[in-house]
């Protein structure tokens, strides 16, 4: 569309069958994980190369179309043998509000650390402060629809995008130290070794029988990553 | 990894599962060489500035985010949920790759990176877009930005 008015373009596809239905002017396939479409996280010289292939296709005028494939996978597309958090919880127990609480004690400070060692945070979609969190998702866990914290947004969507900042906050402190790990392993290790995961699958169940529509459908869509709905969802 | 067969089986269906578009029209506009164009990113990974409204899912607007933006005041509020977040995490090159862009323009490589770019939803229906393109081609040509990375996730 942008082509179409006038201004040169070229995408980063990730998705080739998609890229060969759209039919871009100009687009470089890169076969690295979604959500990634400079490849490597913390590798300059990797993203450079990703960068310098793309931008070239813009002074060929042999298209339209120009499809071209980058010819090497992301190191971190490999798991790291070993790999864990720099910081050990508690078997996840019951699911509560006192119960995130108490783990999110633990893990905020390798949050700070991790803040310092990046920068910056993505934590912040939502709008809510991390300690307004547990009661917020108690009060869904419980059958009720509390008002929204965030002016502007349906408790529904407030409570998406608080989902998308626990995750955020909980996958940064466990890369607040150490080598980085492969794709995958951060969320393995949310969804399966943290209360703060079981009580976004728990939320996930509670929305899906809620009494509020918009709920409804942000719980079954929205809040847990297909590889890791429990068996009993039916997947 | 996203060649199809690698990425996790539920995610898999889901994007292949997507409605994707496909056009009529196959435009093509050459411009001057590399090292003369000013390049602009598209991202739509949903990002704009912390503090300011999420995109919501099915939205067509898109946001603004000026190159002076520090990487500390970048959020994002994609509805998607099927994609990592580790690496944005990391790195914010990693999707919205402004750093590595500067580099190329101190070495000539490109002539200069634009001072605005711009983010939308994906997974939008383009068919809801066109007066959002015409509102960024608007600000590219004000802004004599004459080449367009569009990075998604």
């Amino acid at each position: 569309m942008i082509e179409s008015l006038g201004v040169p373009t070229v995408v980063l596809g990730l998705v080739r069958p998609h890229m060969e239905t759209t039919r871009p002017p100009r687009g470089l396939f890169v076969p690295f994980p979604l959500g990634r479409p400079l490849g490597e996280p913390e590798d300059a010289a990797f993203q450079t190369r990703v960068l310098r292939h793309a931008l070239g296709l813009l002074e060929r005028n042999d298209g339209p179309v120009i499809l071209e494939d980058f010819g090497e996978d992301a190191p971190s597309q490999t798991a790291l043998a070993g790999w864990a958090p720099p910081f050990v919880l508690p078997m996840p127990g019951e699911v509560s509000a006192a119960s995130l609480r108490t783990e999110m004690e633990l893990v905020i400070p390798w949050w700070m650390r991790a803040q310092a060692r990046f920068g910056r945070t993505t934590v912040g979609a939502s709008g809510i402060a991390p300690q307004a969190w547990p009661a917020f998702f108690a009060a869904f866990l419980a059958g009720e629809v509390p008002a929204s914290p965030v002016a502007g947004l349906t408790p529904a969507l407030a409570l998406r995008f608080a989902c998308d900042d626990v995750k955020a906050l909980y996958s940064e402190a466990a890369q607040a130290e150490g080598p980085m790990p492969g794709i995958r392993q951060v969320d393995g290790w949310f969804w399966t070794a943290t209360l703060a995961g079981r009580l976004l699958i728990a939320l996930r169940t509670a929305g899906m029988a809620s009494s509020d529509n918009a709920v409804r459908t942000v719980a079954g869509r929205f809040f847990v990553p297909a590889p890791f709905l429990p068996p009993a969802a039916g997947h | 990894m996203a060649r199809i067969d690698d990425i996790p089986q539920g995610t898999r269906q889901a994007v292949l599962g997507l409605q994707i578009a496909s056009f009529d029209t196959e435009p093509f506009v050459s411009g001057p060489p590399l090292a003369r164009r000013r390049v602009a990113v598209i991202s739509s990974a949903a990002l704009h500035p912390r503090g300011s409204a999420p995109f919501l899912p099915g939205t067509a607007e898109m946001r603004m985010l000026p190159a002076t933006l520090p990487a500390g005041d970048i959020v994002m509020s994609h509805v998607s949920i099927n994609y990592d977040r580790a690496g944005w995490q990391r790195d914010i090159n990693t999707i919205y790759p402004l750093d590595r862009l500067r580099e190329l323009a101190a070495s000539g490589v490109i002539g200069s990176v634009a001072e605005t770019h711009y983010s939308v939803m994906g997974s939008t229906d383009p068919a809801t877009m066109q007066a959002t393109a015409e509102q960024i081609v608007g600000q590219l040509q004000q802004e004599r930005s004459d080449a367009v990375l569009l990075s998604p996730v």
